[in-house]
């Protein structure tokens, strides 16, 4: 196996207004099984789920439909809990978190795997508060941020 | 409430804009400097009334603006509207980048441990 390339930091982010919706979508080089089981074991969500990159305080997983999860990120206020809806090995998961949907979707293309996560709220005030939630807020953007911005969502 | 409600309305107006792919790339254009409607009209291969009909809909999302000169009008991106469309998703943005950097990162110390 020749080492994993590190591809330049690359999420694409949708936002559907219309449909309340948020797809996020990532290529890896990984396959979809092992990219499931880091979505599944709580050994590995509890490696990779906090974005600073810190190991989750708690991680609880409880693998089927109906089961509940739990992730805490250190020091913050709220933790990312909900249920299970639909466990699909390799392709996809489904799951309820904080009053929206997460499905969470793996596709083969060209030997790289293409994880899209969508996540769908139920109105445009929730979603609102979706975004917002768990995140730091009052952070100042400046025009450079925003053509990057653009730019992203051009891909 | 109804300024919260003033603002969503405004996002939901620009990110019904910004969901054409058309508008994105004339956006886009207008970010390396302004342009007046035949300028835009030959990279995108567009009529008129077709170029047109995108920057009104620009326009009234705040996107966008014409500048004074009244026979050209040359369009020029506003750097505050994409401020508030950008406020609002860029730190879930980054969130979501920052856990997908370390999936990747750990999905290779993953399969070294396994082989």
């Amino acid at each position: 196996m020749p080492p994993q390339r590190k591809v330049q930091a690359e999420t694409n982010i949708v936002v559907d207004r219309d449909a309340n919706k948020i797809m996020l979508t990532r290529t890896f080089a990984a396959p979809r099984e092992q990219i499931f089981e880091a979505w599944t074991r709580p050994e590995h969500v509890a490696c990779w789920w906090d974005p600073a990159g810190f190991r989750l305080v708690e991680c609880e997983i409880d693998l089927r439909p109906g089961g509940a999860f739990r992730f805490v990120s250190q020091g913050s206020t709220y933790p990312f809990s909900g249920f299970y809806r639909e466990i699909a090995p390799p392709a996809r998961l489904i799951f309820e978190a904080m009053g929206s949907l997460g499905k969470v979707a793996l596709n083969v293309v060209s030997g790289k795997t293409v994880m899209t996560v969508t996540i769908e709220c139920g109105s445009s005030a929730q979603l609102d508060q979706f975004v917002k939630m768990g995140v730091d807020v009052g952070t100042s953007q400046t025009l450079d941020n925003l053509v990057a911005y653009v730019g992203t969502m051009l891909q | 409430m109804a300024i919260q409600g003033v603002r969503t309305e405004h996002l939901d107006r620009a990110f019904s804009a910004l969901a054409d792919p058309t508008r994105r790339s004339i956006l886009a254009r207008l970010a390396a400097g302004k342009a007046t409607v035949s300028q835009l009209m030959e990279p995108f291969e567009l009529t008129q009334p077709t170029i047109s009909k995108h920057l009104r809909v620009l326009e009234v999302a705040g996107f966008i603006e014409h500048g004074r000169d009244a026979q050209r009008r040359p369009r020029k991106l506003v750097a505050l509207a994409f401020k508030d469309v950008a406020d609002w998703i860029e730190p879930f943005r980054r969130q979501w980048e920052g856990r997908f950097n370390n999936l990747d990162g750990y999905l290779a110390t993953m399969k070294k441990k396994e082989r």
